[in-house]
């Protein structure tokens, strides 16, 4: 299983919601190896990154966004992080909506998407209040389970399909995984 | 003429309207007839709420993927699945919803009916007299009840309709009555309206029989802050909701020449009430301007800072947003407490038949912590003289208010680091960052931090360590709570006609962009500054600002370059470029009070019993949108479901999402936004405007973003199009570097594009959209969905259409 992929960042540990009484119920997130989450990020036909404001409290993380989007995955800037990506002067596929109004969007399966091409397969959270992301997931898993919720952000999300466990305190281990999301994305 | 007891003559059926199922009288000098709907029953307005709902689609973020409200359960609900009894996820979804505005609903109202007897059996029954400039008195209640009260006793009407409304509401939501989510939501919404109206009832009653402030723009400013309590003095808080204890405090005080010897400070709503009393100098039972002589502690969100902070004698708590830990955190301080309504009672032992003076000497004693003192002319009585008496009896008893140096020493050599608190705190701060830097001896980082925590105390009930978390923030902010002194605009009440008068055209044409309420709580997500922030971004902009309640208490806490708060920097009146308080929590009632004001005012619609004509109006004319940036109580659910059933929106911040539900349009669905021309009933599709009901935003910077979008309506005219897109258009180019993706849907014609943006906006609409454009005229050929018509007559309701096509 996921455990067993060799070497690399262990993303598996401390399956803990980051706000702990957040248990919803009988379904919850497993954790998985960046290498496995890279790959099945590859694999999405139209994937959808999703990113907040908590980006500027890394900011690292906007280049590593950039990198995902040069890749051709869409992003969309939540809140008012498109500030980040403007400043960047990256804007190439970047789109600026609020998550709420976005994941409205998510839970119909006829919208056409932000670039009008049709609905999306994977949603990549990333960078959002915890809270916040934590109850989107939980519309799209109870209304739309067409969409595959994949959070790559540093706090386990337990309303997601795939997520990493909690590496909110160790910003250094957190970088690297995202890092090999990409490399795994780039084979 | 005398007939004989159950006959009547026709002469007697002058004036009498009968109705199924009730006769209503009818106001004899009231020169409205009576409308469609009066007291409109639960399913009464359920097509108003489809049509909301229809447009602006109920989504659910459930907070539980269970159910476990019966036997047959826990129920897995997970993807939509139905439980035991048959309902659906999005179903036990609406049922929560609609328990939890009941909840609020239900606060508000009890409150009304409580001082609706207090005022009566205090005052007798009074004249209901809002004053010469303001004619439309009760807004809310005579567009829901279709009547106008001529006395205080006349709202008992109101009242009874509203407890048998509720009480219809409650019973559809056990196991087996209402099962569709919709008609959950239209509950929901019928709720709202309810606590609309007893919100209203509230404030008019205790604006009356008190005297307070009718609409007065230069309200007095009143001391707001933790350092203005005198600590010279014995300090007396009076915390929560409902005047009627407190108030008996401040006469006791005032007739016994105490205030040398005694201060005043409320905590929440109740402050802003103390602070109204007798500010018109009307005839009253209660001594002149008394009002000012209290003080606003703070915000409910302050509530355990203030404890740690050692800045009070004795506490009196009513009702309403009151922690439940109350009573623990005033005994370890040796604080007494007096609970003065049924509603809360903390396990105390009821004391209202015993002699005051026994009340008194066992609580100064120290032999109970606190007693539940049911009659708040006693209860004022005691708060006083135990507020005063027990202050010495504290200082003889050596009771630590405070930690020491050592102590807090300690309690930072005691953090392993382990983050437990971390994984509960709701604004994620990191404590033991802060800790690591006190253990440096730098108490910057606690300082930073203390208007960003809540005070809800989870740290501290999760830390391995038993570290006192609070009791650290107190310690690095001393200084600043001693100088927390600030000065803000006493509670004003409604709009008074005349300002309505001055601003309905400019509101529904557009030029004044928008009306902005700040209401509720205010300490989410980013701390109490970001109230201060929103609105002054927007009286900046020339907006109508209004605010109430917690939300109006902490934007009060910061000043500008020149140190003046922003009531000190601004005009209080219901206008543009000013920013007026209308009071506590059911002062809100104002606010939606002005929305109607403008409807029947400005445009002469009969408001009476026609709530979906007004609402109506509202939506596709008025430019308002409501924002609710704090933590806590159901209420905030109810007033914003209110709001949106009278077609306001309402932005929230992202823990909002506790509340499950939202109303959000599809701005890609053209059916969605069809809306009948009244002028002939032709159907026209109109920019989504406002594009959703309840809004939840990450950031302050999206919420001022969504706030301007959300004042745009159909009805607004070239030139206030222009404003309103311009304040868009300026807010997202501040905060996020860009135009936002989505203007072009809001123009129809070139005097609609902001003249700052004009040629590069028209660019972009002939390259990016295919519009158009003639670029000699500098005129707009094709690309619009529609033409700016200053003339089209928007609205849902088929009965509005004047001639049929
Ligand atoms: S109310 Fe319905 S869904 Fe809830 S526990 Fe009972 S049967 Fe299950
Ligand atoms: S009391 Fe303050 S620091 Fe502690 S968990 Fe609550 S918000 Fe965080
Ligand atoms: S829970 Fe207690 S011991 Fe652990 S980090 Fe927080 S303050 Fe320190």
């Amino acid at each position: 299983m996921a455990a067993d992929v060799k070497k690399g960042i262990d993303t598996t540990k401390n399956p803990i919601p980051f706000e702990m009484a957040q248990v919803p119920g009988p379904e919850q997130a497993k954790c998985f190896m960046p290498k496995v989450m890279g790959a099945i990020i590859k694999k999405a036909k139209r994937p959808l990154l999703v990113v907040g404001a908590e980006l500027f409290d890394d900011p690292i993380m906007f280049d590593k966004m950039i990198e995902m989007g040069k890749m051709g995955i869409p992003i969309a800037a939540t809140a008012h992080s498109v500030k980040g990506f403007v400043d960047r002067g990256y804007m190439e596929n970047v789109y600026q909506i609020g998550l709420h109004p976005l994941t409205n969007y998510l839970r119909f399966p006829d919208w056409k998407g932000l670039d009008g091409q049709g609905q999306y397969d994977a949603v990549i959270f990333m960078g959002i209040f915890y809270k916040f992301a934590n109850a989107m997931f939980a519309t799209l898993k109870n209304f739309n389970r067409d969409i595959k919720r994949i959070s790559v952000d540093r706090y386990y999300h337990i309303n997601a399909n795939m997520t990493f466990g909690n590496m909110a305190f160790n910003a250094n281990d957190y970088h690297a995984a995202v890092d090999e999301v990409i490399a795994a994305m780039k084979k | 003429m005398a007939t004989k007891e159950g006959s009547f003559s026709v002469e007697d059926m002058k004036n009498v309207q009968i109705n199924i199922g009730a006769v209503v009288k009818e106001a004899d000098e009231w020169d409205q007839e009576m409308g469609p709907f009066p007291k409109p029953g639960v399913a009464t307005l359920r097509d108003w709420d489809y049509k909301i709902m229809n447009r602006y689609k109920i989504m659910y973020a459930p907070a539980d993927d269970t159910c476990t409200l019966c036997t047959y359960g826990p129920c897995d609900l997970t993807g939509n699945k139905k439980g035991a009894c048959g309902i659906d996820q999005a179903g036990a979804c609406g049922k929560i919803v609609l328990i939890a505005c009941l909840m609020g609903c239900c606060a508000h109202a009890a409150h009304g009916r409580h001082l609706y007897h207090w005022c009566l059996d205090k005052f007798g029954d009074m004249k209901f007299d809002m004053g010469d400039e303001i004619l439309v008195d009760s807004p809310l209640y005579q567009t829901i009840i279709g009547k106008k009260p001529k006395t205080l006793k006349d709202f008992d009407e109101g009242l009874a309709y509203l407890e048998e409304e509720v009480v219809q509401l409650v019973a559809s939501t056990h196991t087996g009555q209402e099962g569709y989510f919709m008609d959950f939501e239209s509950k929901a919404l019928h709720t709202g309206m309810m606590d609309d109206l007893g919100m209203e009832i509230c404030d008019l009653l205790q604006i009356v029989a008190y005297d307070m402030p009718r609409g007065a723009a230069d309200a007095p400013l009143i001391e707001i802050g933790m350092g203005t309590l005198d600590q010279n003095k014995g300090v007396l808080i009076a915390y929560g909701h409902n005047l009627a204890a407190g108030a008996e405090a401040m006469i006791y005080a005032e007739n016994n020449n105490l205030w040398d010897k005694v201060d005043i400070g409320g905590v929440c709503c109740t402050a802003f009430d103390l602070t109204r009393i007798t500010e018109t100098g009307r005839d009253s039972k209660v001594p002149k301007n008394l009002g000012p002589k209290a003080k606003i502690a703070g915000a409910m969100g302050w509530w355990r800072k203030m404890v740690r902070a050692g800045v009070m004698d004795c506490v009196m708590v009513d009702e309403q947003c009151v922690y439940c830990d109350v009573l623990g955190d005033a005994q370890m301080r040796k604080i007494p407490v007096i609970a003065t309504t049924d509603k809360i009672m903390l396990g105390l032992p009821d004391r209202t038949n015993d002699p005051v003076d026994q009340i008194v000497e066992d609580l100064v004693s120290f032999k109970m912590p606190g007693v539940a003192v049911l009659d708040p002319t006693k209860a004022g009585e005691i708060g006083i003289r135990v507020a005063i008496a027990v202050k010495p009896k504290r200082a003889e008893a050596k009771i630590q208010n405070l930690i020491t140096a050592e102590q807090f020493k300690e309690g930072v050599e005691k953090c392993t680091t382990c983050n437990e608190c971390a994984f509960v705190c709701p604004p994620h701060i990191r404590i033991s960052d802060l800790i690591a830097e006190a253990k440096k001896g730098n108490l910057e980082a606690f300082s930073s931090m203390y208007e960003i925590c809540v005070g809800c105390g989870r740290c501290e009930q999760s830390c391995p360590q038993g570290i006192n978390i609070l009791d650290l923030f107190e310690y690095a902010n001393r200084q600043y709570v001693k100088n927390q002194k600030f000065r803000m605009r006493a509670g004003r009440g409604p709009a008074r006609d005349t300002e309505i008068r001055a601003v309905g055209m400019p509101i529904v044409m557009g030029t004044i962009p928008g009306v902005i309420a700040l209401v509720g709580c205010s300490n989410y997500p980013k701390g109490t500054k970001e109230c201060y922030d929103i609105a002054k971004e927007f009286v900046d902009r020339g907006y109508i600002v209004v605010t109430s309640g917690c939300m109006a208490m902490d934007m009060s806490l910061y000043t500008d370059a020149d140190g003046k708060t922003i009531w000190e920097q601004y005009g209080g009146g219901f206008d543009g470029r000013n920013i007026c308080n209308t009071g506590s929590c059911v002062a809100n009632a104002n606010i939606m009070g002005a929305a109607i004001k403008v409807a029947t005012i400005f445009a002469r619609r009969n408001h009476r019993a026609n709530f979906d004509d007004i609402a109506d109006y509202i939506l596709n004319k008025v430019g308002a949108c409501g924002i609710a940036w704090g933590a806590y109580s159901q209420k905030a659910a109810s007033i914003a479901t209110g709001c949106n059933r009278l077609g306001i929106p309402v932005v929230v911040q992202p823990h909002s999402v506790m509340y499950r539900r939202s109303f959000m349009g599809r701005a890609d669905k053209p059916e969605d936004w069809m809306t009948i021309d009244a002028r002939d009933g032709s159907l026209q599709q109109v920019e989504p405007a406002p594009e959703a009901m309840l809004y939840i935003a990450e950031t302050k910077e999206e919420a001022m973003l969504e706030m301007a979008k959300l004042c745009f309506r159909p009805s607004d005219n070239s030139i206030g199009r222009g404003i309103k897109l311009t304040h868009y258009c300026d807010i997202s180019m501040k905060y996020f570097g860009k135009l936002p993706d989505d203007w072009h849907l809001f123009v129809r014609d070139v005097k609609d594009l902001p003249l700052v943006y004009k040629e590069d906006m028209l660019k972009t609409l002939e390259e990016k959209y295919g519009w158009k454009i003639d670029w000699k005229a500098k005129k707009i050929l094709s690309g619009p969905l529609r033409p700016a018509d200053v003339s089209f007559d928007p609205t849902l309701i088929a009965r509005k259409i004047r001639t049929k096509k």
